[in-house]
């Protein structure tokens, strides 16, 4: 019963070739870009996802600001700086940071034999390493007792060792920053594309102890903290947090916004989870428009169907067919064309996707076949193909076998 | 005479036709006995196609009632009606009514698919059936393939699938050559020699001389009803 009523499918569509092509390349198109376009969707996420966390996850930057003018007499508006024994207190203070690091920056003149550069120097903690998730290529990191001793030590990034040290070994080479000699105890692993940055790229900066590069500048103020919330959820509340422990130290308002500036990684990227979900069901009604088009189209190629073989239905009829029998062999019939689009659309989405994603590139976003995505394309089609084929199949079952037969 | 197979008492059917209607049979009453073999005459227009309809249980009489094996059609469901159409009558059309992308075995085993009888089952009997009819090595043709006395015989073989009661034949030498027709009709004559309840419409003399029992139908009644022999 069912090989003879896939039997008819597979001839409806000979005999219709052209629509078939027409119809069905609908169906391939509507399943082939819901897979393909919603998985490539969700790579240009990851990949947005991990270019902006390449700076460091789920970070929280602390920056000191000026008293709001909502707060104070314009002229009296107050610069605030965040010094070491600040940082000092937040950490001992703070229950929702589960991690964190003072950061101070200068553009120094780094030389190395006969090569100077302008480079950026960064003054941190050894936190500050797991803070931004690099890994050390050669060497060490600073150590807390480099902090503590204030040693005149580096850990250089690729970019930043190229320029400077060329081919030699940079562990244990010596460079002046700002004429003072540094030794170089390690290098970072490369980092790669960022899509977030402070002013250079991790690649390009010297890491010194925090402690070193205050003696070095002679200056006490700190850039900015960097803290992580033990996890996403608790962002919020480190905000909260850590402003109303540093208002405290500051005489300022915690309702300061502009006082005690907090930036987080994790709100820029729900902005970013927001429109990529607006973008995915923008995606998909689109494709399953489409899928419903090619659907109206297979319905009216059963219809055709249906009509050319009034004569063949009433036949059945008279020989022992149940209209139930009839309704189910065209609904059988209709699903048969439609999930070969399906099946055919699916393939092609992941193969595509397959495709794809063997180009590598920092920047260019992999496309993942994702299986709720797959089974919601099949089972789409599936609802267009019975649903599509409900009209043909009532009517060839409401035909009155003794008239058809009868007429010429 | 045993009990009636079939039987109808003041059978009418009536088609609309724009505002009007056509009468196509205006009260006709007669009974057929297992084992008979009936044929059924008339002009054109005298309602011999729409009888065999109503015989068939393509078509439900407008009023009136009929009765196959003492039970009303009318109070069938549709359900019962099919299973009666398939299991119980077989039917043999002058067009033949072939499914043409089906293979004469195939053909043959359609009315034994929807009564649900196994593949294997289905495929003998058919098989047995096509070598009775002669067309032992014709069982994988397609009806394109076949001529029109050998279509023919696919179809008879197809009224005899499931063993049915009552056969019933419309024109089927209509489109058939005088030689090829004559064969068909000493088949079906074979058929009736081994009981089986034959009605033949037919509007060609010579053919009714073949049978028991003629049914002459004019303007939707009947108008004689005699027996041969």
């Amino acid at each position: 019963m069912l090989s003879v009523t896939i039997r008819q499918a597979l001839e409806t569509m000979r005999l219709h070739r052209l629509w078939t092509i027409l119809t069905i390349s609908g169906i391939v198109w509507g399943t082939a870009s819901v897979v393909l376009l919603v998985g490539w969707g969700v790579g240009v996420h990851g990949m947005v996802d991990g270019g902006m966390q390449k700076i460091g996850k789920n970070l929280v930057y602390l920056i000191p600001g000026r008293v709001s003018e909502d707060l104070s007499p314009a002229d009296e508006r107050r610069e605030l700086s965040f010094e070491l024994e600040d940082a000092r207190v937040l950490r001992a203070s703070a229950r929702h940071i589960d991690l964190m690091s003072a950061e101070m920056q200068d553009f120094m003149y780094a030389a190395y034999g006969t090569s100077s550069h302008l480079v950026d120097v960064r003054g941190v903690e050894p936190q500050m390493m797991e803070l931004r998730g690099v890994t050390i290529a050669e060497g060490r990191w600073i150590s807390p007792k480099d902090v503590s001793l204030e040693r005149r030590v580096a850990v250089i990034g690729q970019t930043a060792r190229e320029r400077l040290l060329g081919r030699h070994p940079p562990v244990g080479q010596h460079i002046e920053l700002n004429g003072q000699s540094f030794e170089v105890i390690g290098s970072l692993a490369r980092v790669g594309a960022q899509l977030s940055r402070d002013e250079t790229l991790l690649d390009e900066q010297i890491w010194i102890p925090i402690t070193t590069a205050r003696n070095l500048t002679g200056r006490k103020n700190l850039n900015l903290i960097v803290a992580r919330p033990p996890n996403r959820n608790s962002n919020d509340q480190l905000k909260l947090e850590a402003r109303r422990i540093l208002a405290k130290r500051m005489h300022v308002s915690p309702e300061d916004e502009e006082a005690i500036q907090v930036i987080s990684f994790i709100d820029y990227l729900s902005g970013f989870d927001a429109v990529f979900a607006a973008f995915n069901a923008f995606l998909t009604v689109l494709a399953i428009t489409t899928l419903v088009i090619g659907g109206i189209g297979v319905m009216n190629m059963m219809l055709v169907s249906v009509n050319e073989r009034r004569r063949e239905i009433a036949l059945q009829i008279a020989v022992g067919a149940r209209r139930s029998q009839v309704i189910g062999q065209f609904l059988v019939e209709t699903l048969a064309i439609t999930m070969i689009g399906g099946v055919a659309g699916t393939t092609l989405g992941m193969l595509a996707c397959t495709a794809l994603s063997m180009i590598h590139g920092d920047l260019i976003p992999t496309p993942h076949i994702i299986p709720g995505i797959v089974v919601l394309a099949l089972g789409s089609t599936m609802a267009v193909g019975v649903v599509s084929g409900c009209v043909p199949a009532w009517r060839a079952s409401a035909i009155d076998p003794a008239e058809t037969l009868r007429s010429a | 005479m045993n009990a009636s197979l079939v039987e109808l008492a003041e059978v009418t059917k009536v088609f609309p036709m724009g505002d009007s209607e056509v009468r196509a049979l205006a009260g006709v009453n007669f009974a057929i006995a297992s084992s008979e073999y009936v044929g059924v005459m008339g002009p054109s227009g005298s309602g011999k196609t729409t009888l065999m309809d109503i015989l068939g249980c393509l078509s439900r009489p407008s009023a009136g009632t009929y009765r196959f094996e003492g039970r009303g059609v009318d109070e069938l469901d549709d359900r019962e009606l099919a299973e009666l159409r398939g299991g119980r009558i077989g039917f043999v059309f002058q067009t033949f009514n072939l499914l043409p992308r089906l293979t004469a075995v195939e053909n043959v085993e359609l009315p034994m698919l929807y009564r649900g009888v196994a593949r294997n089952e289905r495929r003998r009997r058919a098989t047995e059936l096509l070598a009775h009819m002669g067309l032992g090595d014709r069982a994988s043709h397609r009806p394109g393939e076949l001529s029109g006395g050998q279509r023919q015989r696919v179809a008879i073989a197809r009224a005899l699938a499931n063993r049915p009661s009552l056969i019933l034949a419309d024109e089927p030498t209509g489109n058939l050559d005088t030689v090829t027709g004559d064969s068909i009709l000493d088949l079906i004559d074979e058929l009736h020699r081994g009981g089986q309840t034959i009605v033949l419409v037919t509007h060609d003399q010579h053919v009714a001389e073949r049978v028991e029992r003629v049914v002459r139908l004019r303007d939707g009644l009947v108008e004689s009803d005699e027996r041969r022999r």
